[in-house]
């Protein structure tokens, strides 16, 4: 099989059509077992009660939103250097989900902020650098709305989003690197996790129902960036010819 | 299995609110989706039109 041949956004269309309902269902199944372990099973918290429950859609919400800035500039980094048109156009699809899950988990650590430090937001660098990856995220995208030739607004768009990578490194160590008013990381690959078993399950269920429902997006909205593009081009072609 | 508590131990707004807001953002990325689909589907349908027209006064 001529894997090759998917880098082409008229061969790469039929395929994502097929991918769709394979990530959609199980992300619709995940979500709900995901919510019932976090709010049936998982106990309080012995410090903050159920208010802690917000973890389970602000931590998968945080962590997409850094991982799919990672993604966005990767491909658009690839369309960039190889001329490779579905690779930009999947930077530009990746775009808006990440920007919808970096405000999600802004908006839902000030709603756990205010019962927990008694304040919706404050300066602090891990929180700061979260604001800067959406707006990073947000001139992304106007960006490349602001561009009119798909090309242009793909480069354009790939210098901005290379350079802004920069920021999820910060993003990740701002804990460690200055004293912040933003918890430590709960979970490390290499040692044992400090939250309960079913607490750890939950948010890891919520996180892969998250993961799965964005590259379900992901799909439905390249899809839909191939159509227009090809329209464009034939409307431009009926009009030039 | 524990039956939750509504109040969320007096933080019912609180995970409620981030709760209700993340289904909101789903909700619009789903429902803006769907329009951008719509519109595409539109604009096809009407191109064709228009082609048939431009075919038809021309033969």
């Amino acid at each position: 099989m001529n894997l090759y041949k998917y880098a082409s956004p008229t061969n790469f269309y039929p395929l994502a059509g097929k991918l769709i309902p394979w990530f959609a269902t199980p992300a619709a199944i995940l979500f709900a077992v995901g919510l019932f372990v976090g709010f049936f099973i998982a106990p309080p918290d012995f410090q903050q009660g159920d208010a802690y429950r917000i973890m389970f859609i602000h931590v998968p919400a945080a962590w997409l939103g850094m991982l799919l800035y990672v993604l966005m500039a990767f491909y658009a980094g690839i369309g960039w250097a190889f001329n490779a048109r579905l690779a930009s156009m999947m930077a530009s699809s990746i775009a808006i989900t990440g920007a919808m899950f970096t405000f999600l988990a802004l908006v839902t650590g000030a709603f756990w902020g205010k019962p927990t430090w008694g304040t919706w937001w404050v300066w602090d660098a891990r929180m700061t650098s979260t604001l800067i990856l959406m707006f990073l995220y947000i001139g992304f995208i106007s960006l490349q709305s602001s561009i009119e030739d798909p090309r242009r607004a793909d480069r354009a768009g790939a210098v901005l989003a290379l350079v802004g990578v920069i920021n999820v490194p910060i993003i990740y160590f701002s804990v460690q690197w200055w004293n912040t008013l933003h918890q430590g990381a709960t979970i490390r690959i290499l040692q044992k996790p400090t939250i309960h078993g079913s607490m750890l399950w939950s948010m890891l269920i919520m996180l892969a129902a998250c993961w799965l429902y964005s590259v379900a997006v992901v799909l439905i909205r390249v899809r839909c960036i191939i159509l227009e593009r090809e329209q464009n081009a034939a409307r431009f072609a009926e009009v030039t010819v | 299995m524990n039956w939750p508590d509504l109040s969320m131990g007096g933080y019912g707004f609180y995970v409620w609110g981030s709760y209700l807001f993340s289904l909101f953002a789903i909700v619009w990325e789903l429902v803006s989706l769907s329009y951008r689909k719509k519109a595409q589907t539109q604009e096809k349908t009407s191109r064709q039109v228009l082609r048939g027209k431009a075919n038809e006064t021309t033969s």
